[in-house]
Protein backbone atom coordinates (compact mmCIF):
# COMPACT_ATOMS: atom_id res chain seq x y z
CA UNK A 1 0.00 0.00 0.00
CA UNK A 2 2.95 2.39 0.78
CA UNK A 3 3.85 1.60 -2.67
CA UNK A 4 1.00 2.86 -4.22
CA UNK A 5 1.03 6.19 -1.90
CA UNK A 6 4.41 6.69 -3.71
CA UNK A 7 3.10 6.37 -6.99
CA UNK A 8 0.46 9.07 -6.10
CA UNK A 9 2.47 11.27 -4.34
CA UNK A 10 4.87 11.30 -7.24
CA UNK A 11 2.75 10.75 -10.06
CA UNK A 12 1.25 14.04 -9.14
CA UNK A 13 4.35 16.05 -9.02
CA UNK A 14 5.82 15.15 -11.87
CA UNK A 15 2.90 15.89 -13.73
CA UNK A 16 2.71 19.14 -12.36
CA UNK A 17 6.50 19.46 -13.00
CA UNK A 18 6.35 18.56 -16.41
CA UNK A 19 3.35 20.66 -17.23
CA UNK A 20 5.19 23.46 -15.25
CA UNK A 21 8.09 23.19 -16.85
CA UNK A 22 6.35 22.92 -20.68
CA UNK A 23 4.26 26.40 -19.85
CA UNK A 24 8.30 27.74 -19.03
CA UNK A 25 9.29 26.67 -22.11
CA UNK A 26 6.44 28.45 -24.07
CA UNK A 27 6.21 31.53 -21.99
CA UNK A 28 10.20 31.67 -22.84
CA UNK A 29 9.25 31.19 -26.34
CA UNK A 30 6.97 33.64 -26.69
CA UNK A 31 9.34 36.01 -25.26
CA UNK A 32 11.56 34.96 -27.88
CA UNK A 33 9.70 35.37 -30.89
CA UNK A 34 7.40 38.57 -30.34
CA UNK A 35 10.41 41.38 -31.19
CA UNK A 36 10.64 38.97 -34.17
CA UNK A 37 7.19 39.30 -35.38
CA UNK A 38 6.78 42.91 -34.62
CA UNK A 39 9.93 43.50 -36.57
CA UNK A 40 8.53 41.57 -38.85
CA UNK A 41 4.96 43.19 -39.33
CA UNK A 42 7.30 46.73 -39.17
CA UNK A 43 9.30 45.82 -42.24
CA UNK B 1 -21.49 -34.92 -36.37
CA UNK B 2 -23.80 -34.28 -33.15
CA UNK B 3 -25.84 -30.89 -33.76
CA UNK B 4 -24.54 -29.43 -31.01
CA UNK B 5 -21.61 -29.07 -32.64
CA UNK B 6 -22.77 -27.09 -35.20
CA UNK B 7 -25.90 -24.88 -34.23
CA UNK B 8 -24.78 -22.33 -32.39
CA UNK B 9 -28.25 -21.44 -30.55
CA UNK B 10 -27.43 -24.79 -28.42
CA UNK B 11 -23.88 -23.48 -27.64
CA UNK B 12 -25.81 -21.00 -25.87
CA UNK B 13 -24.28 -19.89 -22.19
CA UNK B 14 -26.25 -17.78 -19.99
CA UNK B 15 -23.35 -15.36 -19.85
CA UNK B 16 -23.30 -15.07 -23.82
CA UNK B 17 -27.00 -14.45 -23.80
CA UNK B 18 -26.24 -11.61 -21.16
CA UNK B 19 -23.16 -10.30 -23.64
CA UNK B 20 -25.71 -10.38 -26.46
CA UNK B 21 -28.26 -8.22 -24.80
CA UNK B 22 -25.58 -6.01 -23.33
CA UNK B 23 -24.25 -5.79 -27.24
CA UNK B 24 -27.65 -4.64 -28.11
CA UNK B 25 -27.99 -1.91 -25.40
CA UNK B 26 -24.54 -0.42 -26.68
CA UNK B 27 -26.08 -0.52 -30.36
CA UNK B 28 -29.41 1.05 -28.99
CA UNK B 29 -27.66 3.99 -27.32
CA UNK B 30 -25.46 4.61 -30.38
CA UNK B 31 -28.17 4.61 -32.85
CA UNK B 32 -31.58 5.67 -30.87
CA UNK B 33 -29.67 7.38 -28.66
CA UNK B 34 -27.10 9.22 -30.16
CA UNK B 35 -24.68 8.34 -27.53
CA UNK B 36 -21.08 9.03 -29.09
CA UNK B 37 -22.47 6.34 -32.03
CA UNK B 38 -19.20 6.19 -33.66
CA UNK B 39 -17.77 4.09 -31.01
CA UNK B 40 -20.88 2.31 -29.35
CA UNK B 41 -22.33 1.27 -32.51
CA UNK B 42 -18.60 -0.82 -33.61
CA UNK B 43 -18.25 -1.84 -29.97
CA UNK B 44 -21.45 -3.19 -29.72
CA UNK B 45 -21.46 -4.80 -32.90
CA UNK B 46 -17.57 -6.45 -32.27
CA UNK B 47 -19.56 -7.67 -28.94
CA UNK B 48 -21.94 -9.54 -30.72
CA UNK B 49 -20.01 -11.15 -32.85
CA UNK B 50 -17.70 -12.25 -30.64
CA UNK B 51 -20.32 -14.06 -28.24
CA UNK B 52 -21.85 -16.02 -31.20
CA UNK B 53 -21.35 -19.71 -29.87
CA UNK B 54 -18.92 -21.37 -32.44
CA UNK B 55 -19.01 -18.06 -34.73
CA UNK B 56 -15.11 -17.88 -34.18
CA UNK B 57 -14.82 -14.53 -34.80
CA UNK B 58 -12.76 -13.95 -31.48
CA UNK B 59 -11.38 -17.09 -31.08
CA UNK B 60 -7.54 -17.63 -32.19
CA UNK B 61 -7.42 -16.80 -35.68
CA UNK B 62 -10.89 -15.29 -35.92
CA UNK B 63 -10.96 -11.60 -37.30
CA UNK B 64 -11.36 -10.36 -34.90
CA UNK B 65 -8.01 -11.65 -32.70
CA UNK B 66 -6.01 -11.31 -35.34
CA UNK B 67 -7.26 -7.44 -35.06
CA UNK B 68 -7.09 -7.72 -31.21
CA UNK B 69 -3.19 -8.99 -31.65
CA UNK B 70 -2.28 -6.16 -34.69
CA UNK B 71 -3.87 -3.63 -33.50
CA UNK B 72 -3.88 -3.48 -29.59
CA UNK B 73 -1.31 -5.60 -28.36
CA UNK B 74 1.11 -3.92 -30.62
CA UNK B 75 -0.58 -0.50 -28.87
CA UNK B 76 -0.80 0.48 -32.80
CA UNK B 77 -4.80 1.76 -32.98
CA UNK B 78 -4.46 4.04 -29.53
CA UNK B 79 -1.07 5.56 -31.45
CA UNK B 80 -2.67 6.14 -34.82
CA UNK B 81 -6.03 7.83 -33.26
CA UNK B 82 -3.93 9.84 -31.79
CA UNK B 83 -2.85 11.53 -35.14
CA UNK B 84 -6.17 12.13 -36.00
CA UNK B 85 -7.04 13.66 -32.76
CA UNK B 86 -3.66 15.37 -32.86
CA UNK B 87 -5.25 16.71 -36.15
CA UNK B 88 -8.44 17.64 -34.76
CA UNK B 89 -7.34 19.65 -32.07
CA UNK B 90 -6.44 23.59 -32.64
CA UNK B 91 -4.74 24.52 -29.53
CA UNK B 92 -4.72 28.00 -30.08
CA UNK B 93 -7.12 28.83 -26.70
CA UNK B 94 -4.56 26.58 -24.51
CA UNK B 95 -1.87 29.16 -26.44
CA UNK B 96 -4.10 31.98 -25.66
CA UNK B 97 -4.56 31.28 -22.06
CA UNK B 98 -1.36 29.29 -20.50
CA UNK B 99 -1.86 29.02 -17.27
CA UNK B 100 -5.00 26.42 -18.06
CA UNK B 101 -2.29 23.80 -18.51
CA UNK B 102 -2.18 23.71 -14.28
CA UNK B 103 -6.00 23.12 -14.30
CA UNK B 104 -4.72 20.03 -16.19
CA UNK B 105 -2.38 18.90 -14.13
CA UNK B 106 -5.13 18.87 -11.07
CA UNK B 107 -7.76 17.32 -13.11
CA UNK B 108 -5.65 14.09 -13.19
CA UNK B 109 -5.62 13.52 -9.63
CA UNK B 110 -8.67 11.47 -10.20
CA UNK B 111 -6.84 8.97 -12.04
CA UNK B 112 -4.23 8.93 -8.95
CA UNK B 113 -7.02 8.54 -6.49
CA UNK B 114 -9.26 6.17 -8.26
CA UNK B 115 -5.22 3.81 -8.42
CA UNK B 116 -5.24 3.88 -4.76
CA UNK B 117 -8.67 2.89 -4.10
CA UNK B 118 -8.67 0.32 -6.40
CA UNK B 119 -5.13 -1.14 -5.22
CA UNK B 120 -6.77 -0.96 -1.95
CA UNK B 121 -9.99 -3.06 -2.74
CA UNK B 122 -7.28 -5.35 -4.28
CA UNK B 123 -3.80 -7.09 -3.80
CA UNK B 124 -2.80 -3.89 -1.88
CA UNK B 125 -4.94 -4.31 1.60
CA UNK B 126 -8.57 -6.00 2.09
CA UNK B 127 -7.92 -8.48 -1.29
CA UNK B 128 -11.58 -8.75 -1.90
CA UNK B 129 -11.09 -7.79 -5.64
CA UNK B 130 -8.58 -9.38 -7.59
CA UNK B 131 -6.83 -6.10 -8.78
CA UNK B 132 -3.47 -6.40 -8.76
CA UNK B 133 -0.62 -2.86 -9.03
CA UNK B 134 -1.10 -2.94 -12.33
CA UNK B 135 -5.03 -3.67 -12.75
CA UNK B 136 -5.53 -0.82 -10.34
CA UNK B 137 -3.42 2.04 -12.28
CA UNK B 138 -4.88 0.85 -15.94
CA UNK B 139 -8.52 1.00 -13.83
CA UNK B 140 -7.24 4.48 -12.40
CA UNK B 141 -6.48 5.71 -15.83
CA UNK B 142 -9.90 5.26 -17.15
CA UNK B 143 -9.49 8.84 -15.28
CA UNK B 144 -8.04 10.45 -18.15
CA UNK B 145 -11.05 10.61 -19.72
CA UNK B 146 -9.45 9.53 -23.13
CA UNK B 147 -10.05 6.69 -24.96
CA UNK B 148 -6.50 6.13 -26.71
CA UNK B 149 -4.58 7.08 -23.50
CA UNK B 150 -7.02 4.21 -21.47
CA UNK B 151 -6.26 1.48 -24.06
CA UNK B 152 -2.26 2.31 -24.37
CA UNK B 153 -1.90 1.69 -20.76
CA UNK B 154 -4.08 -0.43 -19.72
CA UNK B 155 -2.75 -3.14 -22.72
CA UNK B 156 0.83 -1.93 -21.40
CA UNK B 157 0.33 -2.88 -18.17
CA UNK B 158 -1.49 -6.00 -19.58
CA UNK B 159 -3.93 -5.59 -17.38
CA UNK B 160 -6.73 -7.93 -17.49
CA UNK B 161 -9.80 -5.47 -17.20
CA UNK B 162 -8.63 -3.93 -20.24
CA UNK B 163 -11.99 -4.56 -22.03
CA UNK B 164 -14.20 -3.51 -19.26
CA UNK B 165 -11.59 -0.61 -18.50
CA UNK B 166 -11.96 1.00 -22.70
CA UNK B 167 -16.02 0.72 -22.23
CA UNK B 168 -15.73 2.13 -19.17
CA UNK B 169 -13.63 5.20 -20.32
CA UNK B 170 -15.73 5.96 -23.39
CA UNK B 171 -19.35 5.41 -22.11
CA UNK B 172 -18.28 7.69 -19.04
CA UNK B 173 -16.83 10.66 -21.90
CA UNK B 174 -20.41 10.33 -23.31
CA UNK B 175 -21.91 10.77 -19.97
CA UNK B 176 -19.80 13.67 -19.27
CA UNK B 177 -22.53 16.23 -19.44
CA UNK B 178 -24.74 14.38 -17.13
CA UNK B 179 -21.59 13.35 -14.59
CA UNK B 180 -20.08 16.83 -14.57
CA UNK B 181 -23.10 19.73 -14.00
CA UNK B 182 -24.54 18.53 -10.03
CA UNK B 183 -20.63 18.11 -9.05
CA UNK B 184 -19.90 21.92 -10.79
CA UNK B 185 -23.43 23.05 -9.13
CA UNK B 186 -22.18 21.70 -5.56
CA UNK B 187 -18.93 23.27 -5.89
CA UNK B 188 -19.75 26.70 -7.32
CA UNK B 189 -22.51 29.12 -6.16
CA UNK B 190 -24.16 31.04 -8.90
CA UNK B 191 -22.50 34.20 -8.80
CA UNK B 192 -19.24 31.96 -9.41
CA UNK B 193 -20.78 30.39 -12.37
CA UNK B 194 -21.18 33.65 -13.75
CA UNK B 195 -18.45 35.59 -13.39
CA UNK B 196 -17.54 36.42 -16.76
CA UNK B 197 -13.91 36.15 -17.78
CA UNK B 198 -12.42 38.87 -19.94
CA UNK B 199 -11.87 38.08 -23.26
CA UNK B 200 -7.95 37.34 -24.59
CA UNK B 201 -6.56 39.76 -27.06
CA UNK B 202 -4.41 39.02 -29.86
CA UNK B 203 -3.91 35.67 -31.93
CA UNK B 204 -1.05 33.48 -31.82
CA UNK B 205 1.36 33.65 -34.45
CA UNK B 206 1.95 30.67 -36.92
CA UNK B 207 5.29 30.25 -35.81
CA UNK B 208 4.14 29.49 -32.54
CA UNK B 209 1.71 27.31 -33.75
CA UNK B 210 4.03 24.93 -35.25
CA UNK B 211 6.99 25.21 -32.59
CA UNK B 212 4.14 24.12 -29.80
CA UNK B 213 3.80 20.13 -30.96
CA UNK B 214 7.90 19.92 -31.47
CA UNK B 215 8.33 21.56 -28.42
CA UNK B 216 6.12 20.02 -25.82
CA UNK B 217 7.30 16.35 -27.81
CA UNK B 218 10.89 17.10 -26.77
CA UNK B 219 9.70 18.36 -23.01
CA UNK B 220 7.37 15.94 -22.00
CA UNK B 221 9.27 13.24 -24.28
CA UNK B 222 12.59 14.03 -21.95
CA UNK B 223 10.73 14.15 -18.85
CA UNK B 224 8.60 11.70 -19.44
CA UNK B 225 9.90 9.26 -21.76
CA UNK B 226 7.55 6.75 -21.54
CA UNK B 227 4.59 8.86 -22.65
CA UNK B 228 6.74 9.49 -25.82
CA UNK B 229 4.52 7.74 -27.94
CA UNK B 230 1.43 8.95 -27.18
CA UNK B 231 2.54 12.77 -26.66
CA UNK B 232 4.40 12.29 -30.09
CA UNK B 233 1.61 11.08 -31.93
CA UNK B 234 -1.29 13.76 -30.59
CA UNK B 235 1.54 16.04 -31.34
CA UNK B 236 2.56 14.77 -34.59
CA UNK B 237 -1.10 14.85 -36.06
CA UNK B 238 -1.31 18.42 -34.99
CA UNK B 239 1.87 19.70 -36.64
CA UNK B 240 0.27 18.39 -39.70
CA UNK B 241 -2.61 20.61 -39.17
CA UNK B 242 -0.82 23.64 -38.05
CA UNK B 243 2.66 23.63 -40.66
CA UNK B 244 0.21 24.58 -43.38
CA UNK B 245 2.20 23.03 -46.04
CA UNK B 246 0.67 19.57 -46.07
CA UNK B 247 -3.10 20.43 -46.00
CA UNK B 248 -3.92 16.94 -48.11
CA UNK B 249 -1.90 15.10 -45.22
CA UNK B 250 -4.04 16.66 -42.19
CA UNK B 251 -7.33 16.38 -43.88
CA UNK B 252 -6.27 12.49 -44.48
CA UNK B 253 -5.24 12.25 -40.72
CA UNK B 254 -8.66 14.19 -39.55
CA UNK B 255 -10.99 11.90 -41.84
CA UNK B 256 -9.99 8.79 -43.29
CA UNK B 257 -6.80 7.73 -41.33
CA UNK B 258 -9.33 8.25 -38.01
CA UNK B 259 -12.32 7.05 -39.53
CA UNK B 260 -10.81 3.64 -40.52
CA UNK B 261 -9.18 3.30 -37.35
CA UNK B 262 -12.21 3.97 -35.30
CA UNK B 263 -14.06 1.37 -36.92
CA UNK B 264 -11.23 -1.38 -36.63
CA UNK B 265 -10.68 0.00 -32.95
CA UNK B 266 -14.56 -0.18 -31.87
CA UNK B 267 -14.79 -3.83 -33.62
CA UNK B 268 -11.63 -5.01 -31.64
CA UNK B 269 -12.92 -3.62 -28.47
CA UNK B 270 -16.22 -5.44 -29.06
CA UNK B 271 -14.58 -8.27 -29.65
CA UNK B 272 -12.90 -8.55 -26.51
CA UNK B 273 -16.03 -8.41 -24.61
CA UNK B 274 -16.75 -12.39 -24.62
CA UNK B 275 -19.03 -13.31 -21.64
CA UNK B 276 -16.67 -15.81 -19.93
CA UNK B 277 -13.93 -12.87 -19.53
CA UNK B 278 -16.39 -9.65 -19.09
CA UNK B 279 -18.98 -10.86 -17.32
CA UNK B 280 -17.20 -10.64 -13.59
CA UNK B 281 -18.09 -9.28 -10.38
CA UNK B 282 -14.60 -7.43 -11.07
CA UNK B 283 -16.07 -5.67 -14.35
CA UNK B 284 -18.67 -4.11 -12.49
CA UNK B 285 -16.02 -2.38 -10.25
CA UNK B 286 -14.29 -1.03 -12.53
CA UNK B 287 -17.08 0.58 -14.09
CA UNK B 288 -17.60 1.63 -10.57
CA UNK B 289 -14.57 3.08 -10.04
CA UNK B 290 -14.69 4.45 -13.48
CA UNK B 291 -16.91 7.40 -12.42
CA UNK B 292 -15.41 7.95 -8.71
CA UNK B 293 -12.22 9.04 -11.11
CA UNK B 294 -14.55 11.41 -13.35
CA UNK B 295 -15.90 12.29 -10.63
CA UNK B 296 -12.70 13.01 -8.33
CA UNK B 297 -11.19 14.74 -11.55
CA UNK B 298 -13.94 17.09 -11.69
CA UNK B 299 -13.69 18.30 -7.99
CA UNK B 300 -9.99 18.43 -8.12
CA UNK B 301 -10.05 20.74 -11.03
CA UNK B 302 -12.99 23.00 -9.85
CA UNK B 303 -10.74 23.44 -6.59
CA UNK B 304 -7.79 24.63 -8.64
CA UNK B 305 -10.01 26.64 -10.29
CA UNK B 306 -11.27 28.34 -7.67
CA UNK B 307 -7.97 29.00 -6.20
CA UNK B 308 -6.57 30.49 -9.63
CA UNK B 309 -9.68 32.47 -9.13
CA UNK B 310 -8.92 33.90 -5.74
CA UNK B 311 -5.88 34.33 -7.00
CA UNK B 312 -6.27 36.38 -10.05
CA UNK B 313 -8.71 38.77 -8.48
CA UNK B 314 -11.90 37.18 -9.97
CA UNK B 315 -10.46 37.27 -13.36
CA UNK B 316 -11.47 33.24 -13.99
CA UNK B 317 -14.39 31.31 -13.63
CA UNK B 318 -13.73 28.27 -11.25
CA UNK B 319 -15.68 26.57 -13.45
CA UNK B 320 -13.21 26.12 -16.47
CA UNK B 321 -10.98 23.94 -14.00
CA UNK B 322 -14.08 20.90 -14.31
CA UNK B 323 -12.77 20.91 -18.56
CA UNK B 324 -8.85 20.08 -17.47
CA UNK B 325 -10.88 16.62 -17.39
CA UNK B 326 -10.01 16.21 -21.03
CA UNK B 327 -12.80 14.64 -22.26
CA UNK B 328 -12.57 17.45 -25.52
CA UNK B 329 -15.01 18.66 -26.40
CA UNK B 330 -18.05 17.59 -24.03
CA UNK B 331 -16.90 19.10 -20.98
CA UNK B 332 -16.03 22.75 -22.48
CA UNK B 333 -20.00 22.10 -23.54
CA UNK B 334 -21.07 21.69 -20.39
CA UNK B 335 -19.51 24.60 -18.53
CA UNK B 336 -20.34 26.84 -21.64
CA UNK B 337 -23.78 25.56 -21.09
CA UNK B 338 -23.60 26.38 -17.02
CA UNK B 339 -22.33 29.53 -17.53
CA UNK B 340 -25.08 30.78 -20.27
CA UNK B 341 -27.31 29.55 -17.20
CA UNK B 342 -26.05 31.56 -14.82
CA UNK B 343 -25.77 34.83 -16.62
CA UNK B 344 -27.08 34.95 -20.38
CA UNK B 345 -24.22 37.01 -21.21
CA UNK B 346 -21.71 34.67 -19.87
CA UNK B 347 -19.91 33.21 -22.77
CA UNK B 348 -16.94 30.81 -21.44
CA UNK B 349 -16.71 28.09 -24.39
CA UNK B 350 -12.91 29.19 -25.76
CA UNK B 351 -11.72 29.70 -22.18
CA UNK B 352 -13.31 26.42 -21.63
CA UNK B 353 -11.51 25.15 -24.38
CA UNK B 354 -7.99 26.23 -23.29
CA UNK B 355 -8.52 24.32 -19.99
CA UNK B 356 -9.93 21.31 -22.24
CA UNK B 357 -7.16 20.93 -24.94
CA UNK B 358 -4.95 21.46 -21.96
CA UNK B 359 -6.17 18.67 -20.21
CA UNK B 360 -6.01 16.41 -23.08
CA UNK B 361 -1.83 17.16 -22.58
CA UNK B 362 -2.01 16.45 -19.16
CA UNK B 363 -4.33 13.15 -19.88
CA UNK B 364 -1.14 12.21 -21.49
CA UNK B 365 1.23 12.89 -19.66
CA UNK B 366 -0.41 11.07 -16.46
CA UNK B 367 -0.44 7.85 -18.81
CA UNK B 368 3.30 8.04 -19.45
CA UNK B 369 3.79 9.50 -15.68
CA UNK B 370 1.62 5.97 -14.44
CA UNK B 371 3.76 3.43 -17.30
CA UNK B 372 6.79 5.07 -15.59
CA UNK B 373 6.23 4.62 -12.05
CA UNK B 374 4.49 1.23 -11.77
CA UNK B 375 7.17 -1.02 -12.74
CA UNK B 376 9.51 0.54 -10.52
CA UNK B 377 7.61 -0.15 -7.62
CA UNK B 378 6.60 -3.85 -8.73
Amino acid sequence: MLNALWIVLLGMAIIFAVLGILLLVMILLGKLLKPREKQEKKG
Amino acid sequence: MATGEFLGFLNLSWEAVAMLVISGVLMWLGIAKKVEPVLLVPIGFGCMLANIPLGGAAEAGGFLAVLREAGIKTELFPLLIFIGIGAMIDFEPFLQRPYTIFLGAAAQFGIFATFILAYFLGDGWLQVLDFSLKDAAAIGIIGSADGPTSIYVATTLQSKYTAAIVVAAYSYMALVPIIQPPIIKAMCSKKERALKMPSVAGTISQRTKILFPIITVLVVGLLAPKATPLIGCLMFGNLLRACGVVERLSLAAQNELANIVTILLGITVGGMMAGTEFLRPESIFVFMLGIVAFSLDTVAGVLLGKLMSVLSGRKINPMIGACGISAFPMSSRVVQKLGLEANPYNHLLMHAAGANVAGQIASVVAGGVMLMLVPMFI
